[in-house]
């Protein structure tokens, strides 16, 4: 072999071999790695200090953070009640709500319950004046909390139901004791007070969790306020059971058929 | 009579020129590029997806099921930190769902200690995405400005384990902090990892109108809606060191 052409070889390889490390790099790049990356130089991105939820050896538990103390609100829910509190001015209230007294509006709105003749009773309406942007708010808030289990249209037949069914219906033991949730629109909610179903989604009921840590004072007032909505707009009356003022005053509905069912007629 | 020259480099010395320029000129280019491409942070960080004490999969719950990421991590829109959630949050479905099942044994004891007292004891849960101690990041100014979870943590409804889907690193902050129209989107459809931005959106404005808007008018319209500041605003050293 002529010098040359050994040279060329030599390089080919040197070439070749220079190409590894790019291509262990590639792999490393596209596998998944269970160990956290080495760092050589530190650069303060580790300080001693306490970010949210970070373990600490001083405190006998390992957290840093502390626990809520009972008895106590966070200062966050009390921003929310001042809010609802400003807000639920008498002078702002629909006709038929029960105006409360000042002092009394904190023991509705963060207990459901309202003092007469020093017994609790339940409120029978929202204390906080109802607004569309408040339903709504309680429409997003709904479809985040309560959508898994009692599902979109509060029938009691969310996703976690239907996956509870699929598990059931496989006999995997995994379904559980699991009991279908409670339908929303049915008579079982219908009959309970405002104050009542605000009462359940904050201490729960039967097997349903307590969910007074997830989610703010106001926004399960807003929940309640959406579950209301949902039941109006799934009560269908039938006609002929309306009070005769209102029957006269609807007008038939003029329905233009469209054109292929009319071929089907 | 020729003059000699004072010195000739011999034949032999040829073979010094090659090294010279081999270690002045290809190498020290091979290893800046070798060290750039390996020492990315693309490299460096992506990927991380460490063993968590219990195998949480997101892509059955947050996926399959379709559960929203604020039921579990209750605090995104209205704190710094979008907290992990307490085990009382696992127990609202798993007391009567999977009760038995032995990944979960870790949860269970966890919220058991909890009963009996405040200081419960917690899971060891490791952080995959994590930002250096210098850097604040606030979750609640993002996903009230219409930033999606998307946007950093990738589509965590398709992730088994979770791992790290972006390379955290300043010059990727920066690429949305330079020109964040087109990474805006509704609130409403802020935790929607499914959210393409494709079709014609349906807005409420101030005066509770409701607007359509094309997507391509989209990311404009919001960066006024939701007061986005200016571009001198979001890139001054303040905005996210202290």
């Amino acid at each position: 072999m002529k010098r040359k052409t050994r040279n060329f070889y030599i390089y080919v390889n040197l070439g070749l071999v220079a190409l590894v490390p790019f291509g262990l790099i590639c792999l490393a790049r596209h596998r998944r790695t269970t160990t956290p990356r080495w760092a050589i130089i530190q650069d303060l991105d580790k300080q001693p200090y306490y970010k949210p939820q970070r373990p600490s050896k001083f405190f006998a538990d390992g957290r840093a953070m502390r626990p809520h103390i009972p008895g106590t609100l966070a200062q966050q829910d009390f921003i929310y009640v001042n809010q609802a509190e400003t807000r639920a001015h008498p002078h702002n209230w629909a006709k038929g709500h029960v105006v409360l007294s000042h002092q009394k509006i904190y023991d509705a709105i963060l207990y459901g319950q309202k003092l007469v003749h020093g017994q609790g009773q339940w409120l029978t309406h929202i204390p906080i004046p109802l607004t569309k942007r408040f339903v709504e708010r309680g429409q997003v808030k709904f479809n985040i909390f309560c959508e898994p289990c009692h599902g979109y249209d509060g029938r009691g037949n969310g996703p976690v139901n239907q996956w509870d069914q699929k598990l059931r219906r496989e006999g995997s033991p995994a379904a559980g004791n699991w009991v279908p949730p409670s339908d929303l629109l049915g008579p079982g909610v219908a009959f309970l007070s405002d104050g009542m179903i605000y009462n359940i989604a904050t201490n729960g009921v039967g097997t349903m969790a307590s969910y007074k840590d997830q989610i703010p004072v106001v926004d399960r007032w807003a929940i309640v306020s959406y579950v209301r909505a949902l039941e109006r707009s799934q009560k269908v009356v039938p006609v002929g059971k309306l009070p005769y003022p209102i029957r006269t005053t609807l007008k038939p509905l003029k329905v233009e058929a469209k054109p292929n069912e009319k071929a089907k007629s | 009579m020729s003059e000699r020259p004072f010195f000739v480099f011999p034949k032999w010395s040829d073979w010094l020129t090659k090294v010279f320029v081999v270690s002045t000129l290809i190498i020290p280019i091979y290893l800046v590029i070798l060290i750039a491409y390996g020492c990315s942070a693309r490299t460096l960080n992506v990927n991380y997806a460490p063993r968590q004490p219990v195998p949480f999969s997101h892509a059955l719950h947050a996926g399959k099921l379709g559960i929203n990421c604020e039921y579990c991590h209750t605090d995104v829109a209205r704190a710094a930190y979008a907290a992990l959630p307490p085990t009382q949050t696992c127990l609202n479905c798993h007391s009567l769902i999977a009760s038995k099942s032995r990944e979960l044994q870790a949860v269970r004891n966890s919220y058991g200690t909890g009963k009996k007292s405040l200081a419960g004891m917690s899971i060891p849960w490791i952080k995959v995405d994590d930002l250096p101690d210098y850097v604040y990041f606030n979750h609640e100014a993002h996903i009230n400005a219409g930033i999606s979870c998307l946007v950093c943590h990738g589509k965590v409804n398709e992730m088994t384990r979770v791992y790290q889907a972006k390379p955290f690193n300043m010059a990727w902050c920066l690429n949305c902090h330079r020109n964040p129209a087109p990474f805006l989107r509704p609130r409403n459809q802020v935790t929607n990892l499914n959210w393409t931005g494709k079709n014609k959106v349906k807005l409420a404005n101030d005066l509770g109108l409701t607007v359509q808007m094309l997507p391509h008018n989209l990311g404009k319209y919001l960066m006024k809606r939701y007061h986005i500041p200016s571009v001198k605003q979001l890139t001054d050293c303040e905005t996210c060191h202290r």
